[in-house]
C-alpha cells in the first residue's frame, strides 16, 4: 500500500520533470467540431471527423495556418453530441468556455444546430454548422452561420426544375410528419409548386410517422388522385421503401427528392428502384471536376467510399473558417477579440469557390449558392444533371 | 512490507486505524467548510496554479475528463501498437512508437487535485474536528429549519463558487440537478409504489412545453405566440408559476393514464405507460401551435443555478417528506402486498394515484426547468433514449431510497459526462456498469435506506469528551 503509494509519487514527480516546457509550444489555433458520434445518425458524425481529419492533416503538411506572418499550429476538439439536443448544447459549452476554441464547426442536424446555435451566439463565438437547413439556426444570431441553401431556396428549386423539366401540373408529396426536416420541405416544396400551377395542384399530400415501413395506404391514394410526379424529401432508408413499394404497386410517375437522398445508402439500399430518378443536392460525386474530385478521391482512397454530402459540405465549411481566420490578418491571443475578427471576416466572405459550389455570405448568415439537380445513373452513381442559382 | 521488519507494519495498521477514526469524526459541517475553503482557493490560486503546473486549462469535472483523454489516448495508442506488431510478425517493417499526448495531463491534473480539493478538506476536516462539532452541536440545537437553510446556503456556496469557474461546469451542474429531480420523481413511482412505470419522459415533456408555452407567451417575442404580453422584468417572478403549471399538466397526463392503467397491475401498467409515451411524442409533433417536430424555441433565460438549485432541495424535501409520511409507508405496504394492505384499511387505488401524480407533477417540473436551460424543447428529445437513461440512474442508484436516486442520478450524469472522451465506447462502460450493479447489488447501490436529514447533519463526536 505505501510502497504504492511512493511508486505513484515518483512517477508524479518523475513526469512532471519530463514534460515538456511551456515555452517550448506555440500557442495553436483551436477548432471545435461539434458532430453526431454516437446516436441515430453515426454515419454524418463519421463523414464530419473524416473531412476535418484531412483538413487537419493538410494544414500540418504546410506547417499550420498562416495568419499574418506567423505560422500556427492547429488542434481540433472534436466533440460527440450524441445526436441529442441537450448534449449538442454541453458539448458547444464545454468547447466555448472549457476548450476555449476559436471556431465551432457543426452541429450538423438543425435539431441540434438551433439550440446549440443560441449558446454559440450568447457566447460570441462564431460557430457555422455545416448541413443544417432550418432558417431558425441562423436567424437573429449575427455569429452563427451555416454552409448550406435552405428549405425555403430548395423547394423552389425544385418546383422549378420539374415544371421546367417534365412540363407536369399535377404533384403529390409523401413526408414524415414527425421530423422537422421533411416536415418543412413538404411544406417549402407545395407553396412553391401552387404559386405556379395554382391552388389544388398539389393533388395529395399524404404524411407518415418516422420508423413507418409500410407506405401503401399513402401510396395507393396518390396513385388514385391524378398526380403526375411524386415528391418524397426523405432519408436514405426510406427512399429505398418508398420507391420499392411505389414501384411494386405499379405507379410509374417520376419520383423526386431532396438532399437528404444524397448519402450512398441511397442506392445500396434502393438498387435498381431508384435508377433515373432525380434529387437536389449539395454537389455531384460522379463527374466531378478540379478540387472537388480531387477532394472526392482522396477520400475515397483514405476512408474507402466516396464522400456524401455532409463531408463535402464540412470540408467547405473548414476552408471557410480556415480563410476567415487567414483574413484576420493578426491574432491576438485574447479569445474574445480573435473571435469577434474571425465572425466579421466570415460575413464579408465574397465568392468563396468551395467544393460545393460559389458561396457568398449575406450578414445573416446563410450563403448564397448554387444546388445541383442529380440524377441517378443506370450504374447507380449521382450524375450531375443541371446546376440551379438563385 | 518485510517480514523482518513487523514494527512499521505495526506503525502504518495504527496510522491507518487512526486516519480512518479521526476521518469518522468529522460532521457534514467540517466537510462542507472544508469543500468552501477549497473552492474558493481555487477561485483565488487556481490561475497561478495553472502556469506553474504547466497546465493548459483548470480541470473541469475535477479532472476525471483530462484523464479519460489521456486513457484514451494511450488505449487507441496501444491498439496502434498491436497493429504495428501484427504487422510485423506479418512479414512488416517496424514503424512507429508509443509516444506521449503532447501535452500529456493526467500528473499534473491529479496534483492539481490533490492540491486544491483533496489536501484542504482533508486538512481542514481533521483539524477541525472540535470546533466543528461544538458548532454542529449548536446547530442542532437551533430549530431545525433554521440550521438546515444555514446548510443549504453553505452547500450552495460551494457549487456556486466551484460553477462560477467556467461556465461548463455550471451547465453541468444544472443538468445534474435536474436529473436528481427526475430520478427522485421517478422512485417515487417505480421503487417505493413497485409498478414499472415507462411514461416518465412523456410528463418530462408534458412539463417543458407546459412551462415554455408559459414563458414564451409571456416574455418572449415568438412567430408562434406573437410579442411578448408581459415586460421581461416580471419574468422570474412568473418562472414558479410556469414551471407549477408544468408540473400541473404532467399530473393531469398521469391522471389520464391512472385511470384506466391502475385497474391492470404490474406489466400491463409498464404497457400502457409506454404507449402514453409515445402518444404524448407524437401528440407534440402533430401539433403546429407548439412548433410541431421543429420544436419551440425562444425561452427566456430563468433557470440560473440558484433557481435549480432551490427547486431541487424543494424536490428532495417535499420527497423525502412524502415517503416518510403515513402515506408513504401506505405506499410501501401496497407495494409488497397490495391485497394484504386493502384489508389493512389502505385505500390502494388513492393510494397509489397520490403517488403517481405527485411523481408526474415532479417530473413535470424537472422539465420545465430542464426546457429553460436547454432554451428550445424539441419532442425528439423526449423519446426511449431519454427513458433508459432516467430508469438506469434509478436502478443503478437503488430503489426505495432518496439517497439512492441522488447517487444515481450524480454519478451516471458525471460519468457520462466525463467518459465523453470515449465516444461509442461510452456506452459500452455505462450499461457495463450497470450490470455489474445489478449482478452484485441487484436492488441498487443504496437501496431501501431512509434519509433523515437530522442524523446526517449530527455533530459527530460530544463536544465534552476528548479526541
Amino acid at each position: 500500500m505505501r510502497k504504492a503509494l511512493y511508486v505513484v509519487l515518483a512517477c508524479v514527480v518523475l513526469s512532471l520533470i519530463l514534460s515538456p516546457c511551456a515555452w517550448g509550444r506555440a500557442k495553436a489555433i483551436k477548432i471545435g467540431i461539434n458532430a453526431p458520434l454516437t446516436g441515430d445518425i453515426p454515419k454524418v458524425g463519421e463523414g464530419t471527423r473524416y473531412a476535418a481529419e484531412m483538413w487537419k492533416a493538410d494544414i500540418d503538411a504546410a506547417g499550420g495556418l498562416k495568419v499574418g506572418k506567423k505560422k500556427y499550429p492547429v488542434e481540433l476538439y472534436i466533440e460527440d453530441n450524441e445526436s441529442k439536443a441537450e448534449s449538442a448544447v454541453r458539448a458547444n459549452t464545454k468547447l466555448i468556455t472549457d476548450d476555449e476554441v476559436l471556431v465551432i464547426v457543426g452541429p450538423q442536424s438543425s435539431k441540434q444546430a438551433v439550440p446549440a446555435g443560441e449558446v454559440a451566439n450568447n457566447w460570441k463565438t462564431p460557430m457555422i454548422s455545416p448541413w443544417s437547413t432550418n432558417p431558425d439556426t441562423t436567424k437573429d444570431r449575427p455569429y452563427v452561420f451555416r454552409g448550406c441553401f435552405l428549405d425555403p431556396f430548395q423547394g423552389p428549386v425544385l418546383a422549378n426544375f420539374i415544371t421546367e423539366e417534365f412540363g407536369f401540373k399535377k404533384a403529390a408529396v409523401l413526408y414524415d410528419v414527425a421530423s422537422d426536416y421533411p416536415k418543412g420541405l413538404a411544406e417549402f416544396f407545395k407553396e412553391a409548386w401552387e404559386k405556379l400551377h395554382g391552388r389544388g395542384s398539389v393533388v395529395a399530400f399524404e404524411s407518415f410517422t418516422t420508423k413507418d415501413v409500410d407506405f401503401s395506404s399513402q401510396l395507393n391514394k396518390i396513385r388514385n388522385s391524378g398526380a403526375q410526379v411524386l415528391f418524397t424529401p426523405q432519408y436514405y432508408n426510406e427512399v429505398a421503401l418508398i420507391v420499392q413499394q411505389a414501384n411494386s404497386k405499379g405507379i410509374k410517375m417520376p419520383i423526386v427528392g431532396s438532399d437528404s437522398w444524397g448519402s450512398a445508402e441511397t442506392v445500396e439500399l434502393c438498387g435498381e428502384d431508384c435508377y433515373g430518378l432525380f434529387f437536389s443536392t449539395h454537389y455531384a460525386a460522379a463527374g466531378a471536376k478540379g478540387a472537388t474530385k480531387a477532394f472526392i478521391d482522396r477520400y475515397e482512397k483514405k476512408y474507402g467510399y466516396i464522400p456524401d454530402d455532409v463531408g463535402a459540405l464540412t470540408w467547405d465549411a473548414l476552408r471557410l473558417v480556415q480563410s476567415a481566420i487567414e483574413s484576420c490578418g493578426k491574432l491576438t491571443g485574447r479569445i474574445e477579440k480573435d473571435r469577434k475578427c474571425v465572425r466579421n471576416a466570415l460575413a464579408k466572405i465574397k465568392k468563396f469557390d468551395g467544393i460545393t459550389g460559389n458561396m457568398t455570405f449575406t450578414e445573416e448568415g446563410d450563403p448564397i449558392k448554387c444546388a445541383v439537380i442529380v440524377r441517378i445513373s443506370e450504374k447507380g452513381e449521382y450524375e450531375f444533371f443541371k446546376s440551379v442559382c438563385p | 512490507m518485510t517480514p523482518d521488519n513487523p514494527t512499521s507494519e505495526k506503525h502504518y495498521l495504527r496510522l491507518r486505524h487512526n486516519v480512518q477514526h479521526r476521518l469518522s469524526l468529522v460532521p457534514i459541517l467540517g466537510w462542507l467548510l472544508g469543500a468552501l475553503l477549497a473552492v474558493i482557493l481555487e477561485q483565488l490560486a487556481g490561475d497561478y496554479l495553472v502556469d506553474a503546473l504547466d497546465m493548459d486549462k483548470m480541470p473541469s469535472l475535477l479532472g476525471i475528463l483530462a484523464i479519460a483523454k489521456d486513457i484514451k489516448y494511450f488505449l487507441w495508442q496501444g491498439w496502434d501498437q498491436l497493429v504495428i506488431i501484427g504487422k510485423m510478425f506479418a512479414g512488416g517493417a517496424f514503424s512507429g512508437v508509443v509516444s506521449v499526448p503532447d501535452p500529456f495531463q493526467t500528473p499534473r491534473v491529479l496534483l492539481y487535485v490533490f492540491l486544491v480539493y483533496f489536501l484542504p478538506i482533508a486538512l481542514f476536516g481533521t483539524l477541525t474536528i472540535r470546533p466543528a462539532n461544538w458548532m454542529a452541536d449548536k446547530l442542532s440545537k437551533l430549530p431545525s429549519a433554521v440550521s438546515v437553510i444555514g446548510y443549504l446556503i453553505l452547500l450552495y456556496l460551494v457549487m456556486h463558487i466551484w460553477a462560477d469557474m467556467s461556465a461548463y461546469r455550471g451547465m453541468a451542474l444544472r443538468f445534474t440537478l435536474i436529473a436528481v429531480m427526475l430520478t427522485l420523481s421517478l422512485n417515487v413511482i417505480n421503487g417505493y409504489m413497485g409498478e414499472f412505470s415507462c411514461s416518465h419522459p412523456g410528463f418530462m415533456a408534458l412539463g417543458a412545453y407546459g412551462a415554455s408555452v408559459v414563458t414564451v407567451v409571456l416574455f418572449a417575442n415568438d412567430k408562434l405566440f406573437g410579442a411578448a404580453l408581459l415586460p421581461k422584468f416580471l419574468a422570474p417572478a412568473f418562472f414558479p408559476l410556469a414551471l407549477v403549471v408544468g408540473g400541473a399538466v404532467a399530473s393531469f397526463g398521469a391522471l389520464l393514464i391512472a385511470v384506466p392503467s391502475f385497474r391492470t397491475r404490474g406489466d400491463y401498467l409498464a404497457i400502457i405507460s409506454l404507449a402514453f409515451l409515445f402518444i404524448v411524442k407524437s401528440l407534440i409533433e402533430n401539433l403546429e401551435i407548439v412548433g410541431g417536430p421543429r420544436g419551440l424555441k425562444g425561452q427566456p433565460d430563468l433557470a440560473s443555478l440558484p433557481v435549480v438549485f432551490t427547486w431541487a432541495v424543494l424536490c428532495i424535501w417535499t420527497i423525502n417528506n412524502f415517503v416518510r409520511s403515513t402515506l408513504g409507508k401506505a405506499l410501501n405496504a401496497v407495494r409488497d402486498d397490495e391485497v394484504a394492505a386493502n384489508a389493512m384499511t389502505v385505500n390502494t387505488r388513492r393510494t397509489k394515484m397520490t403517488a403517481f401524480l405527485f411523481g408526474a407533477f415532479w417530473a413535470g417540473v424537472a422539465g420545465g426547468l430542464f426546457a429553460h436551460v436547454l432554451r428550445y424543447v424539441n419532442p425528439a428529445t423526449f423519446g426511449l433514449q431519454k427513458l433508459a437513461e432516467v430508469l438506469a440512474m434509478v436502478y443503478f442508484g437503488g430503489l426505495n431510497s432518496v439517497y439512492g436516486s441522488i447517487v444515481g442520478a450524480v454519478s451516471i450524469s458525471l460519468l457520462s459526462e466525463a467518459l465523453r472522451p470515449f465516444e461509442l465506447f461510452k456506452w459500452v462502460i455505462i450499461p457495463l456498469l450497470l450490470i455489474l450493479v445489478m449482478i452484485y447489488r441487484p436492488t441498487g447501490l443504496i437501496a431501501f435506506r431512509e434519509f433523515d436529514v437530522r442524523s446526517v447533519l449530527k455533530p459527530k463526536q460530544n463536544p465534552e469528551s476528548e479526541v
